[in-house]
């Protein structure tokens, strides 16, 4: 074995970041022109004040935003939202929407883990009913209930034919096994069960390292988190959603686990072989395609839907875990209702205008108006519910979509707070212990499987999620309602 | 270029390999074992029980780098075993075979989701081979 940190052996280059002209359009969003980069297709748009606009240009966001906007078939503008950051391929908080019909889809701009997401549930109780000590109660069980860490598997044990048809039927399958309440399915995005998935594409070797998965958080940035409901913006909307002050509700994030990385690392590198065929080429590798009408295209479609039904899954079996522990602990209180289950990466085939769209959405969350015929029933007064989770420990928040996002972002908006900080940068700010002894020292209860991660989820390592918040609420792409904040964390 | 080095760069969600050594071969050997650390927390265990063969065919040199890096990742997750020391049996640039040595693991500590192919390089440098490799984490 060699050594680490060779920092005498080969001096570390500089990091290029590249600048583009820009500008201004409003006081909430940057244009970065077509004509910026010979391969440009499109214009590029950032969401963001001058604050946050400094913090993305510090990185290759922007060159990674450019890239996107080179890809055949994109229509509209390539966009950022104000909590994007450098990434992979895409960047992280990435719109881009292709057309169908002569259009590419690409896994890199969906990401690794596909249809990651947040669903709210909201509680009976107020969060003041509980006295702490029945709060660490609650959450010790919660953490007993729901698996965390990166490989731990399932309390669930699927058997025969159980996989396919989650993969194949996403959150109908677990209604038919009791594991949903029949009305869990009217407010989970899509139905929490994607029309178009084919578990085909989903290789043995997705179903190995991802099948026993169903119904834990995972590690990294995942959470279940505790939470009451701190501040109401919007009383009508709160309404409308069932939410009140004081509220104690429950924010679930995580997705399609090992299964999702796996479709991601087999799609990557089958499009990556056969891109040549279709005359594709590109400025980074990892942004690796097809057309979306070729048999490679529809074939990682199917698949990618698949994986998003295994995620819908993930957290309806997550919410099956806690109903059981809320019931348990609060009996005729203990009720939870799904408030709304949304996809923060995803590539969803959207109408927008007289046209078929692959809209791909990395790090970004689907945010439509009251008006727009997915909108649920229950939500149609006010718009789909989108919520925002802050960092570890921070304020989370909940908004409504809007009639006039779906032309301004493709119906799109923000996804969290946003990494600032690198996770070694992160750790060197904080410990790990003085992370968790800051949260407790809020009240806050932490169960967590490692607290080295805990250091590299920390509130300092993202940006202020009030400021991400408030450029889409006054950009018009959301509308907020709500801020939630944690009173027991459950980290991966 | 005779020493095999890697060390680990920051990115700002992410992490990068940078690795170099002599060879393919072994540049295949140093950055395995350095994801096997990464995966470990750092903790470097003497390997226990049998050694085990890993192998991987690829399109090109480059995505050969990645595929192999996410081999070892399947099998760390699937199979809860981290290899620890490699020795490279055959390579070239669209095939690698190794012998692999490790230790079970209950629970890999780090989670690392892929071996990605943006900003991927696999250079010839100092009369050796230098690659950088980005990681989904």
């Amino acid at each position: 074995m060699g050594k680490n940190n060779q920092q005498d052996k080969a001096a570390r280059p500089p990091r290029v970041i590249p600048s583009y002209p820009s500008e201004r359009l409003n006081p909430n969003l940057v244009e970065v022109p077509a004509t910026a980069r010979e391969d440009m297709r499109v214009a590029a748009r950032i969401w963001a004040d001058e604050e946050l606009w400094k913090q993305i240009s510090r990185d290759r966001t922007l060159l990674q935003l450019v890239n996107v906007s080179t890809l055949p078939g994109i229509t509209g503008t390539a966009q950022a939202m104000p909590d994007a950051h450098e990434g992979y391929g895409f960047p992280v908080g990435g719109v881009a929407a292709f057309r169908a019909r002569d259009g590419i889809i690409s896994p890199g701009g969906v990401g690794y883990d596909i249809n990651c997401g947040v669903r709210l549930l909201a509680s009976e109780i107020q969060a003041d009913e509980l006295g702490h000590a029945r709060l660490e109660e609650i959450v010790h069980d919660l953490a007993r209930a729901i698996p965390s860490g990166t490989g731990k598997g399932s309390h669930l044990q699927l058997k025969g034919q159980d996989l396919e048809r989650v993969l194949a039927e996403g959150c109908s399958y677990l209604e038919e096994r009791g594991l949903a309440m029949p009305d869990d399915l009217d407010t989970i995005e899509g139905r929490g069960s994607l029309p178009w998935a084919d578990p085909s594409g989903v290789s043995e070797r997705a179903r190995q390292r991802g099948g026993s998965q169903l119904g834990s958080i995972g590690s990294g940035n995942h959470f279940v988190e505790v939470q009451r409901v701190d501040k109401v913006f919007d009383l009508h909307a709160a309404g409308v959603l069932g939410l009140r002050q004081g509220q104690l509700v429950i924010l679930i994030h995580t997705g399609s686990r090992g299964l999702g990385h796996q479709v991601c690392t087999d799609w990557v590198r089958s499009m990556d072989a056969v891109m040549t065929r279709h005359g594709i080429s590109l400025p980074d590798r990892e942004l690796a395609c097809a057309p979306f009408e070729s048999p490679e295209g529809k074939k990682y479609f199917g698949a990618m839907c698949a994986a998003a039904n295994f995620a819908f899954s993930n957290r309806q079996a997550i919410t099956y875990a806690a109903r059981q522990v809320f019931r348990r602990a609060l009996k005729e209180d203990g009720d939870l209702r799904v408030i709304y289950d949304i996809a923060h990466n995803m590539a969803k085939l959207e109408r927008h205008g007289d046209e078929d769209l692959l809209v791909h959405r990395k790090g970004a969350t689907r945010a439509f108006g009251p008006s727009h015929p997915e909108t649920p029933e229950a939500y149609k007064e006010v718009g789909q519910p989108v919520f925002i989770p802050g960092s570890m420990g921070t304020a989370s928040y909940v908004l409504v979509g809007t009639d006039e996002g779906f032309n301004l972002s493709f119906g799109s908006t923000c996804h969290g707070a946003g990494r600032a900080m690198s996770r070694t940068a992160a750790k060197k700010v904080q410990k790990g212990h003085e992370v968790r002894k800051a949260l407790e020292d809020r009240g806050i209860v932490v169960r967590c499987s490692s607290i080295g991660e805990l250091a590299e989820e920390a509130p300092h390592a993202y940006k202020d999620v009030d400021q991400v918040v408030n450029v889409v609420h006054e950009a018009g792409l959301a509308r907020k309602v709500a801020r939630l904040v944690p009173l027991g964390v459950i980290k991966g | 270029m005779n020493e095999r080095w890697h060390r680990w760069v920051d990115h700002t969600s992410e992490v990068q390999l940078q690795v170099a050594a002599e060879s393919l071969g072994g540049l295949a050997a140093e950055a395995g074992q350095a994801l096997g650390l990464l995966l470990l927390r750092g903790a470097a265990p003497e390997p226990s029980g049998p050694s085990r063969e890993l192998a991987v065919d690829s399109v090109d040199r480059e995505a050969l780098m990645v595929d192999w890096l996410n081999e070892i990742l399947f099998v760390a997750e699937t199979e809860l075993w981290v290899p620890v020391e490699l020795e490279i049996l055959e390579s070239s640039p669209t095939h690698l075979r190794a012998q692999a040595r490790g230790v079970p693991v209950e629970d890999p500590p780090v989670h690392v989701k892929a071996a990605t192919f943006h900003g991927l390089r696999v250079e010839e440098e100092d009369g050796g081979l230098k690659a950088e490799v980005i990681f989904d984490v």
